[in-house]
């Protein structure tokens, strides 16, 4: 569905899954022009909604502008997280979010990064929606639950 | 969130930043967080967890305590 101007909710929806949509095809976000054409909606109601939708947590925004950062698990920028999919190359925030990508995609997938300690590489297979038991490595949440989004950056 | 090789990298990792180990979670319970957490995320009706079913997931996988309170 279309978005029409004037039902916030309605775009909201919409530039979020827009947003998605081109996280999962060429894995990276459009930009609010691109989102507006898309949608048939004017730029300025694109980008106030994307602001809405960093207002609640939903998406986070490059600092002081309206493009798209972070639209978890999916990053903007490269990371020591990197998640393939097939022929497409994600980049995660987190270990958490590279796991999210086979999980919201639910696909296959082969993880890689490093051990922050000793820069080992360390890799997660993900198939047929099941991890790969191989796996002996630790996950380490430093930050809080209730606190995550303090600094989402850092979290 | 970080990969690590094992428990011992995690505490080594920590003492040279002079910050505290958080938690630490397998890879599996990390993967059933995963699917628990983001496998509607593409839906069109998804909305973000309410701190209450953010604590029943959790708490499905075992990860309870002040750390996992969400609020």
């Amino acid at each position: 569905m279309v978005a029409t101007p004037g039902d916030a909710s309605i775009v909201d929806r919409d530039v979020r899954l827009a947003v998605y949509r081109r996280f999962v095809e060429d894995a990276r976000p459009p930009t609010p022009p691109e989102i507006a054409v898309e949608l048939g909606v004017a730029t300025l109601d694109v980008e106030a909604s994307i602001r809405r939708l960093a207002d609640g947590h939903v998406l986070v925004l490059a600092p002081g502008t309206p493009y798209v950062w972070m639209a978890s698990p999916f990053s903007a920028i490269p990371t020591p997280f990197e998640v393939t999919v097939d022929e497409r190359r994600y980049f995660a925030n987190c270990i958490w979010d590279a796991l999210g990508i086979p999980a919201c995609l639910h696909t296959d997938a082969h993880i890689r990064t490093y051990c922050p300690d000793c820069s080992e590489p360390l890799s997660l297979d993900v198939r047929e929606g099941e991890l790969g038991s191989s796996a002996e490595s630790v996950i380490h949440f430093a930050v809080p639950a209730a606190h995550w989004w303090d600094d989402i950056g850092s979290t | 969130m970080l990969l690590f090789r094992s428990e011992e990298h995690v505490t080594r990792w920590a003492e040279e930043r002079r910050t505290e180990v958080g938690a630490t979670l397998t890879p599996q319970q990390g993967w059933k967080l995963a699917t628990a957490w983001f496998e509607d995320r593409l839906s069109p009706d998804w909305r973000r967890r309410t701190p209450e079913e953010a604590r029943t997931i959790f708490d499905g996988i075992g990860l309870t305590g002040p750390f996992w309170d969400p609020r």
